[in-house]
């Protein structure tokens, strides 16, 4: 009974750290969907949202008060980039504007440093990474304050981001971009609002993500690696849907963690590394566009 | 934004103009012509001769292809367009439907349409009442409604088009080939439709065909263009009637129509189909 308690924890920690990685690859899907391109820069946006966060705070501002003015300061990000580097770039090659992310990364975590420091810093959310007490006595699980908050928020965030997607004008505009941005321009759609709200709304989304992850690790460079675990989930998920993001996420945040503690010891430990990505190599090889990626559809 | 005379007979008015693609491919040399209020005109010609590049010279979507008007005038009921953008067409009251249909394959057929009212501001019964007059044009998309729009025909997807540039309520239309690929029946029940949204809506519609016979029988006015000129014009029946047009765009001789072979042999190439059939033989 203990095994089987024990096995159940590590997949709930494993659930709960996926959220994580689900956030993150949220981004990447909500600027494919727009303009279909990987977005490269979407780890220097992770790096560069919650390091200004953090920055704000020092000089000061309230908790909430330096939430809204970094989203702000992200939807400024998204208008610039609209403005000088997809608009420039409108009717190009979809690898031209790949490598145009690579680029907007490195001019974002420049910017963030020259503006705020190398240094690693501490960011404190007020909820510690211990269990909580309330879990173990009712369930008898180990299971963390800060995991559970992360995958509170990443449900919550994915749940309003899907219902604006569905049910508005604007989510509805999108949608029709993704398609054929053409035609979508044809019948009137303004292209560069709906790219404006795409990138605030990655913005937003990279800053929530960084907040978690910093809250655990610290505010500090890595923070853009860590952006590339959301290649496998994308791989998984499919680059084009949000419930692929969340479910992709998952699905790699319990595979390592479970594979780590039972399989990861014949191999010396540490998979967790690099077993998200033989899973994504199945993935390419057995369900090219993923689980929810939208099927390429042709008419025969 | 210039005005000029907002109350002119020809609600489109291009003279002379000029398009390069790149800043060295040219596209039209001098072509001119105009679209009298609330009339049909079409735009004929072959395959390159330079329909679609008129077309989205007069709705602005050339610049995102990098053809730039280089030369001429546009005026549009009674806007000169220079650097317009296709939202700010939109707004003024000119939809162009683009060749090759291009509905939003993963929306439903209804999304789709709605898609088309972007441009403005309706509360939900204004959307519902335009839906269903929409729909009364179109009765076949009432029944697909649901589904996406990748999965239906061609024809209904050409007809999907032409509803969701209805929904911006537009003065003129542009409709590019709305016949390319599609059954003879299907092209007789588009271009009815076509009619209709001209005779009850008073839109003006300039039309760009390869498929001339059909083009001009639902027609006021023709314009026949090659190599980016316009070689000949008239109203529709003149077209029709004139023997040019008949030999060379609807396969009618004065003697009535001829086969291949005919045309062959009256220039003297009896002996390569000669050839031809040996070469077959062995």
């Amino acid at each position: 009974m203990t095994e089987f308690l024990f096995f159940i924890e590590v997949v709930v920690a494993g659930l709960l750290a996926g959220t994580m990685y689900s956030l993150v690859a949220l981004g990447f899907v909500l600027i494919y969907k727009a303009s279909s391109t990987f977005n490269f820069a979407q780890g220097a946006m992770v790096f560069f949202a919650v390091l200004a966060f953090v920055g704000f705070m020092e000089l000061g501002l309230p908790f909430f008060v330096a939430f809204i003015v970094t989203i702000l300061l992200m939807g400024l990000v998204g208008y610039c980039t609209e403005r000088m580097v997809l608009k420039p770039l409108m009717n190009q090659s979809e690898d031209t504007l790949l490598m145009a992310t690579i680029g907007l990364g490195f001019v974002l975590e420049g910017l963030a440093q020259a503006a705020w420091g190398v240094e690693v810093r501490r960011l404190d959310l007020g909820i510690g990474d211990f269990p909580i007490q309330w879990i173990i006595d009712t369930f008898g699980l180990f299971v963390s304050a800060l995991d559970l908050t992360a995958g509170l928020v990443a449900a919550f965030l994915i749940i309003g981001l899907s219902l604006l997607f569905k049910y508005t004008k604007m989510g509805l505009g999108l949608r029709a971009v993704a398609d054929d941005p053409g035609a979508a321009s044809s019948i009137g759609i303004p292209l560069n609002n709906i790219m404006l709200l795409v990138w605030t709304a990655a913005g937003v989304v990279a800053l929530v993500a960084g907040m978690m992850w910093g809250a655990r690790a610290g505010v500090q460079f890595a923070l853009v690696d860590l952006a590339l675990k959301a290649l496998p989930v994308l791989i998984i998920g499919g680059f084009s849907s949000i419930p692929g993001a969340i479910i992709g996420g998952l699905i790699i945040g319990a595979s390592e963690k479970v594979l780590e503690v039972y399989i990861g010891p014949y191999f010396g430990g540490a998979i967790e590394g690099w077993a998200p990505y033989v899973l994504a190599i199945f993935f390419l090889l057995y369900r090219p566009e993923g689980l929810f990626g939208e099927k390429i559809i042709r008419r025969v | 934004m210039n005005k000029v005379n907002n109350n002119s007979e020809d609600i489109l008015k291009i003279e002379n103009i000029e398009v390069m693609y790149d800043s060295v491919i040219s596209a039209l040399h001098d072509v001119s012509l105009s679209v009298p209020r609330g009339k049909i005109v079409a735009l004929l010609g072959g395959n390159g001769a330079g329909k679609s590049t008129t077309l989205k010279a007069i709705s602005t979507m050339l610049a995102s292809e990098r053809g730039k008007v280089t030369k001429g005038k546009i005026t549009y009921d009674g806007t000169i367009i220079s650097n317009q953008n296709p939202t700010e067409m939109v707004g003024l009251g000119m939809v162009q439907v683009l060749e090759g249909r291009r509905c939003f394959g993963h929306l439903t057929v209804e999304e789709n349409i709605i898609t088309g009212a972007y441009s403005r501001k309706l509360t939900n019964s204004e959307m519902k009442n335009e839906l269903e007059k929409i729909y009364s044009y179109f009765n076949r998309l009432k029944d697909r409604r649901k589904s996406q729009a990748g999965f239906t025909s061609g024809g209904e997807q050409q007809m999907l088009a032409v509803a969701r540039a209805m929904m911006a309520k537009p003065k003129m239309l542009l409709l590019d080939e709305p016949s390319m690929g599609l059954a003879p029946q299907l092209v007789a029940e588009i271009f009815k439709i076509v009619k209709e949204l001209n005779t009850k809506e008073g839109v003006s519609i300039l039309l760009a065909e390869q498929n001339t016979n059909i083009a001009l029988r639902n027609s006021d006015y023709g314009y026949i263009i090659e190599t980016g000129n316009v070689m000949l014009k008239g109203t529709a029946e003149e077209l029709l009637d004139n023997d040019e047009v008949k030999e060379l765009y609807l396969g009618i001789s004065k003697e009535g129509r001829k086969n291949f072979r005919d045309v062959l042999r009256e220039e003297g190439n009896s002996k390569e189909i000669k050839s031809l059939s040996k070469t077959t033989n062995s």
